[in-house]
This record gives structure tokens, C-alpha cells and sequence, in this order.
């Protein structure tokens, strides 16, 4: 036998549950901006029907519903999209920062123009040319000792602007290096709360979005794989439960848990620099662990600052650059003073004794940088060599310097003319940055196509909330109604009933 | 596909930064007139663009001292000429003075006028061209013959050579000794002193003075034919020279009407993107629901 306050009590649910879903209605209006925040939906549930399916039931036909009552508020997500976007995130963190870091080289090269280091050879060619014409001019012997001293100072330029730069690639490791360790502390804390929570049966939508963006954020530094670890206790199916975030190579192979989900712990990453030489990185550590270098090959953000700036036994885009230019310089110096010593200078004739003297110096442990005119030049115009018979009117050592450029000698191991060297450095160069600008291009739309994908699943439509909203108030007020007309009802029941002949 | 708000606001902000960053390209590309400004936009136009600037300064210094060659020729065949036309008059004289009829004073007078012809000679042969010695192989800061009776030469037969072409040298001197030889001024002072003096000795000095005569002509026409190839190898650079500008300008150098066709449909383009995006993200159910 119903109740006669049944009918109340149903729609008085209704209310309740429309409100409710109203309410959050409200909040994902609210959030429509909000980046990282997935809408969220009240899942709606009847209530147990009347009578209960048991022995002492009343007898009566079928089963009466007794209303609604809003379930859990779910977050409306597909976490496929997630571990998508997380690859392509990765890719766009390595290939993004590659590129950058050529981006930068490219500038300080300054190829093809005129005041690369490629017009600055041509310039003292030409310099020595016009000396093999004019073996006596000392106004051709000065252009040359000024030119000379232009490819030095290019030489320096480039160096110091290389080397500059790889002092900021470091500064950004170092960066993006605290940001992983803040991050794998930040999921830590997450998961702590999550953990310690979900186990009473709660749905913690706001931190979960939190972790997501917290992973998304980690994704662009290093490649990583998340495992969700169930908190137990009384936590709902849908619950998503602790995360074992662990750093992955490219391949997918795991290098070891950065954030672990069951015992709460996390590892921090540390990055070693020797302390000598080129100051390469000399390792790099997941909590106590070494990893391999190479894991780091096309690895976020962090393996593209480690592959541009530079590791121990193995090579670094600008490394790489500064011993090509070394190689260059100390090539070039060591064939050109060969040549140099060979001549006669004008103080040489003057006193017909030979001292072979150089026209470069520079130290060796690093050419490039410290590539100078010797000073005797830097003295006397008269110390130039431009004769090879010992003529003051002969300028065919002046041509054999002027030939040196066009020359083959060995540069770092190639047979090759400088001129050659140089054009294959910065084509080598341009093709990686190519490359890099590409890739780069590539994964950040397919980052984008993933994002969208995942939006169209987790964002916010307000056409959508508008709908909803009208669906949940016209439920409310015709529940509200339903009440009107159940008050009707009682209202005859109990004031117009039994009242015959009154 | 669910379509939201936040897409559309992500979306339309995109498609205008990309819009943007093409017409930023096109901007640059018309402001400096090149295809590329940096070499990974196209390694291969970077890296020939490199080789041919460097071939074209080549062959702009090969100008250069074609230039030096042509002043040290030139000025190498005006002297010649001029030491023809001395020793023709010199050979003119000789065959004057042979005649039986002459007296001792026009002989004397035959001799002063040799001897004013040879330190003529001596004078050319120090010819200086920008304060340097032509006629003295590489030793051009020094004159290669001293005046006196006879001069006495000194001079050095090294060949002056300039690059004219890469891999390609020229002898632009003439080699001194087959033109101002010590044999030549003393054949004519010995003609000086013969007129002086008669030993009846002029028919040998006759026929050593034709034989110098041939020497200037012989090394004439080998100047001359150098001369000829120098004018050879012009042509030859003017042609490179302007293969290379053309191949820097095919290689580099930006089409003008075709990137500012583009420009123009990317700012249509543009236009449509910025007026799609004020459109699509205004109006939403909100705006329609009272």
C-alpha cells in the first residue's frame, strides 16, 4: 500500500536532483575558460523502487518508482586522448627546443650574407691577391694585415657567441630540470591527497584535472608513462586512483619511476657537469640511478638541451659546431703560416737572413677562439712574406697564401678545401635546423589535432550548458507543479472530504 | 564532433597567428628582395648561394688584376715601340754615316745624335709605371740599367706573373734581356765611338744593331700575343662574372609579382580568418534564450 505522502516525496527528489544538476550546470558555465577543466555531468540514478524485491513485501502488482536522486558527478574525459597528446607533447618539447637552439646558431652563422665568416675569407683573398700584384705597396700589405685581423675577429665572434649561447643551454637544463622535480612533487602531493581521499568513496574532479595539466605540463620535458594504481577501500569504479608516473625512452622502455603511486615516494632528476675542459654533462641521475644518454634521443625538452648542448662521449649540435670551427681555424692558421714561413718578408730581405716567421698565432686548445695575427704583423707591414724568391717585387707567395682558401688540406679528418668545409658545416647545419623546424611544425599540429580531439570530449559548449540548463529547470518547475497538484489532491482529501451535509 | 567554445576562440586564434607569421614571410621576402633570410628555409639555395658569392668575388679580383696586367702591357708595348723607332733611326744613321762623302764634323754630329739615342734607350728601359721598374723582372724597385759609357745593365729576367683566371697565370713583363740586353748598349756605343774613330768597322756594328732591331720585334709579337690572350681571358671573366650574378639572382633572389600575388590572396586570407573569428564567437544559445 503506497504512503499518502509518497507522490511529495518523489518529486521533492526531482527538485533536489535537477538543483543539483543545475548547480553543476553552473559550475561548468563557470569554467568554460578554465584551461585543464573537463565538464563534468551528474549522473542520475533512480531511486530503489517500491516495493523493495524481498519476502515480507506487499503484495501489489509491479513495482512503483519512487523517483531520482543525482549520482556522481563524473568528469567527462578520454584518457586514450591524454596519452596521445602526451606523445605528441613529448615530441613537440624535443623538436621545438632543437629547433630553437639551431634557430640561434643559424643567427650567430649569419650565412649567406655579407658579414659571415665565408665573406670574410673572400675579403682576405682578395686582400692577398692585390698584395701578388703589388708585392711593394705597403697599402696593399696593410689591407692585408687588417683583413687578416677581420677573419680572426670573425673567428673569435662566432666562438665566443657559440659558446655564450651553450652557457644558456645549460642555464635551461638546469631550469627545466627543477620544473620536472617540481612537477614530480606537485603529482606526488596529488596523489597523496587523491590516495586518502577516494578510499571514502569520493570523486576528486578538480585534482584529477589538476594531474592532468600537472602531466601535460611534464610531457614536454621527458617522455612518460602513467599507470593508474586503484586507492582501494571503498572507491567508487570510476575513481581514477593513484598514478605511477615513470620515465620512458622513445621506445617506451622504462628508465625508472619518477613519481611512484604505491609507495608515495617520487625521484628527482640531477644533472652532473664536469668541471673541466668543454664541460660536458657527465651524468644525469633518476633519483639514484644513471641513465643512458642516448634514452634521452628524441626525449622532450630536457634530451634536446642534453643533444644541443652536450654530453660526455657523445656529441652536442653546438659542441659539434665549436670543434668543426676549431678544426677550421687551426687548418686554415697552420696551412697558411706553412705557406707564410716560406716566403721572404720585406725586413727578411732587407737583412737576407730567413727567420720563417707565421702570420697566425693561436693556442691550441682552442684555435678558434684565440686565433690572432702574430704581432711582429701586428708591428711591421715589412714582416708580411710576399715573396717567394726573395725579390722585393715579387708577389708569388702573396698568390700561394691567396691559394691557400682554395687549397685541399685535412680538416678534422676530411681532405677538403676550407671553403668546402665551411659550405658543408652550414649546410649541415641548415639541414638539421630544417629538420628540427619541421618536426617541430609536424608534431605541434598533430599536439593540436590530439587537443582538439580532446576537447571536443572535455570542454565546455555553452550551447550545450544552455540546453541543459532549460532541461533541468523545466524538470524542476514541473516538479514544483507536480507538488501543487499533490497538495490539490491531499487539500480534497483531507478539507473537502467527509464533510457531506455540513 | 562536439564543437565548444573554447575550440572555436583556440582555433580562430591560431589560424590568425599562422596568417600572420605568412604574411610576416612575405614582408620579408619583399623588404629584402631574397627567397630565403636564413639557411634552414632552404639548405641547398643557402649553401650554393655561399659558392657562387665567393665565385663571383673571384672572379671580381680576377678583373682586378687583369686591370694591373693591361697597365703593365700597354705600357710594356708603348716602350717597345718607342725603342723600335729609336734603334730604326739608330740603323738609319749608321747607313748615313757609311757614306764615303761625310766629313768629320757631320760624323761628330752623327755621334752626338747616337749618343743622345742611347741614353734615350737607357731612360726606356727604366721606364717606371706607379713607382715600379717594368723592365726589370721582379726586382721592380730597382732601376736595371745606370747610365754611363756604356750603360751598364743589371737586370733580372724573373717573369712577373699575376692570376688572371683561378688556376691560370700570365707573364705580364717582358723579359728585359731579349730587349735591353748589355750587348744592345754596347753596340751602340761602339757605334758612337766607331763614328768618333773610325776603324771602318760600321758594316759589323750595322748588322749587330739589325740583329738587336729583330729582338725588340720578336718580343714585340710575343707581347702582343699575350696581349691577345689577356683580352681573351676578359671576355671570358665578363661572361662568368655575369653567369655568376645570374645564377646568385635565379638562386636567391625573390619573385617579386609571385610573392606579392600571394600576399595579397594570404591578406584576403586573413581578412577572412579575422572576420570568421568575430562571427563564429559571439553569438551562443545565451544570446537567443530570454
Amino acid at each position: 500500500m503506497l504512503s499518502t505522502f509518497h507522490g511529495l516525496e518523489t518529486v521533492r527528489r526531482g527538485m533536489t536532483a535537477q538543483q543539483q544538476a543545475l548547480y553543476v550546470t553552473g559550475h561548468n558555465i563557470a569554467n568554460a575558460n578554465t584551461p585543464g577543466y573537463s565538464r563534468q555531468r551528474v549522473n542520475f540514478e533512480q531511486t530503489p523502487p517500491y516495493p523493495f524485491a524481498s519476502q515480507n513485501r506487499p503484495v501489489m502488482p509491479g513495482q512503483m518508482g519512487t523517483g531520482v536522486e543525482g549520482g556522481t558527478v563524473q568528469r567527462m574525459r578520454e584518457e586514450f586522448l591524454d596519452v596521445q597528446y602526451r606523445g605528441e607533447n613529448m615530441k613537440y618539447g624535443y623538436w621545438n627546443t632543437r629547433a630553437e637552439a639551431l634557430y640561434k646558431m643559424e643567427e650567430i652563422m649569419n650565412e649567406p650574407s655579407d658579414e659571415g665568416l665565408a665573406k670574410t675569407l673572400d675579403r682576405f683573398w682578395q686582400a692577398l691577391q692585390d698584395l701578388a700584384v703589388n708585392p711593394s705597396n705597403s697599402g696593399a700589405r696593410s689591407v692585408v694585415r687588417q683583413r687578416g685581423i677581420a677573419v680572426a675577429e670573425t673567428f673569435h665572434y662566432l666562438s665566443s657567441s657559440l659558446k655564450s649561447i651553450r652557457e644558456d643551454l645549460k642555464n635551461e637544463l638546469d631550469v627545466t630540470v627543477k620544473a620536472v622535480n617540481s612537477l614530480a612533487r606537485q603529482l606526488n602531493d596529488i596523489n597523496k591527497q587523491i590516495g586518502e581521499v577516494e578510499v571514502h568513496g569520493y570523486l576528486l574532479n578538480d585534482l584529477y584535472d589538476e594531474r592532468n595539466r600537472l602531466l601535460d605540463e611534464l610531457s614536454q620535458y621527458v617522455n612518460i608513462k602513467v599507470t593508474p594504481v586503484p586507492s582501494g577501500g571503498s572507491a567508487l569504479k570510476i575513481a581514477e586512483g593513484r598514478f605511477t608516473v615513470e620515465l620512458v625512452d622513445r621506445n617506451g622502455t622504462s628508465l625508472g619511476k619518477l613519481v611512484d603511486g604505491n609507495t608515495g615516494a617520487f625521484n628527482e632528476i640531477t644533472v652532473k657537469y664536469e668541471t673541466t675542459g668543454d664541460k660536458y654533462v657527465r651524468e644525469i641521475k633518476l633519483g639514484n640511478d644513471s641513465l643512458n644518454f642516448l634514452s634521452f634521443k628524441e626525449n622532450g625538452k630536457i634530451g634536446a638541451l642534453l643533444h644541443s648542448y652536450g654530453y660526455v662521449g657523445g656529441t652536442g649540435l653546438y659542441p659539434e659546431m665549436l670543434n668543426n670551427l676549431n678544426a677550421m681555424a687551426k687548418a686554415f692558421a697552420d696551412q697558411f703560416n706553412a705557406v707564410h714561413s716560406r716566403g721572404w718578408s720585406v725586413t727578411e730581405i732587407k737583412s737576407n737572413t730567413k727567420d720563417g716567421k707565421t702570420f697566425f698565432t693561436y693556442n691550441p686548445s682552442d684555435p678558434a677562439g684565440t686565433l690572432d695575427v702574430e704581432q711582429t704583423i701586428k708591428n711591421s707591414l715589412d714582416n708580411i712574406a710576399a715573396s717567394a724568391s726573395g725579390q722585393i717585387g715579387d708577389g708569388s707567395n702573396a698568390q700561394a697564401l691567396a691559394e691557400v682558401k682554395n687549397g685541399t688540406m685535412n680538416i678534422a679528418g676530411n681532405t677538403t678545401t676550407i671553403q668546402n668545409f665551411y659550405e658543408s658545416l652550414i649546410g649541415q647545419m641548415a639541414v638539421n635546423a630544417q629538420e628540427a623546424k619541421r618536426l617541430s611544425q609536424n608534431s605541434e599540429v598533430l599536439r593540436q589535432s590530439v587537443d582538439e580531439r580532446r576537447m571536443a570530449v572535455s570542454s565546455v559548449s555553452l550551447d550545450e550548458e544552455m540546453m541543459n540548463m532549460m532541461k533541468f529547470q523545466h524538470a524542476y518547475n514541473a516538479s514544483a507543479r507536480m507538488i501543487t497538484m499533490i497538495d490539490q489532491m491531499l487539500d480534497k482529501i483531507i478539507n473537502n472530504m467527509g464533510i457531506v451535509g455540513r | 564532433m562536439r564543437v565548444t567554445q573554447m575550440m572555436l576562440a583556440n582555433n580562430t586564434l591560431r589560424n590568425v597567428s599562422k596568417s600572420y607569421d605568412k604574411l610576416g614571410t612575405y614582408q620579408q621576402q619583399l623588404a629584402t628582395g631574397k627567397k630565403i633570410h636564413r639557411p634552414s628555409e632552404d639548405p641547398v639555395v643557402a649553401v650554393k648561394g655561399m659558392h657562387y658569392r665567393t665565385s663571383l668575388t673571384e672572379i671580381e679580383q680576377f678583373q682586378r688584376n687583369l686591370s694591373e696586367a693591361y697597365t703593365w702591357m700597354e705600357n710594356s708595348e708603348s716602350a717597345l715601340n718607342h725603342t723600335t723607332n729609336v734603334l730604326q733611326r739608330a740603323r738609319e744613321l749608321v747607313v748615313q754615316a757609311k757614306n764615303g762623302t761625310l766629313g768629320q764634323e757631320d760624323r761628330q754630329a752623327i755621334a752626338r745624335e747616337i749618343e743622345q739615342l742611347k741614353k734615350d734607350l737607357v731612360q726606356v728601359a727604366n721606364t717606371k709605371v706607379a713607382g715600379k721598374y717594368i723592365f726589370n723582372g721582379t726586382k721592380i724597385e730597382q732601376a736595371p740599367v745606370t747610365d754611363g759609357t756604356p750603360p751598364t745593365v743589371r737586370n733580372n729576367n724573373d717573369d712577373f706573373m699575376v692570376e688572371v683566371a683561378k688556376g691560370v697565370k700570365l707573364k705580364i713583363n717582358v723579359t728585359p734581356n731579349n730587349v735591353f740586353n748589355q750587348g744592345l748598349f754596347n753596340t751602340l756605343q761602339q757605334i758612337e765611338n766607331e763614328l768618333a774613330n773610325p776603324t771602318s768597322n760600321l758594316d759589323n756594328l750595322l748588322s749587330q744593331l739589325d740583329g738587336h732591331l729583330n729582338d725588340v720585334l720578336a718580343e714585340r709579337a710575343e707581347l702582343g700575343a699575350r696581349v691577345n690572350r689577356l683580352e681573351l681571358v676578359e671576355q671570358r671573366l665578363a661572361e662568368q662574372q655575369l653567369i655568376a650574378k645570374r645564377m646568385i639572382s635565379d638562386n636567391e633572389d625573390a619573385d617579386i609579382e609571385k610573392i606579392i600575388t600571394e600576399l595579397k590572396s594570404q591578406e584576403s586570407v586573413h581578412r577572412a580568418a579575422l572576420s570568421v573569428g568575430a562571427r563564429i564567437i559571439q553569438p551562443t544559445l545565451v544570446d537567443f534564450l530570454r
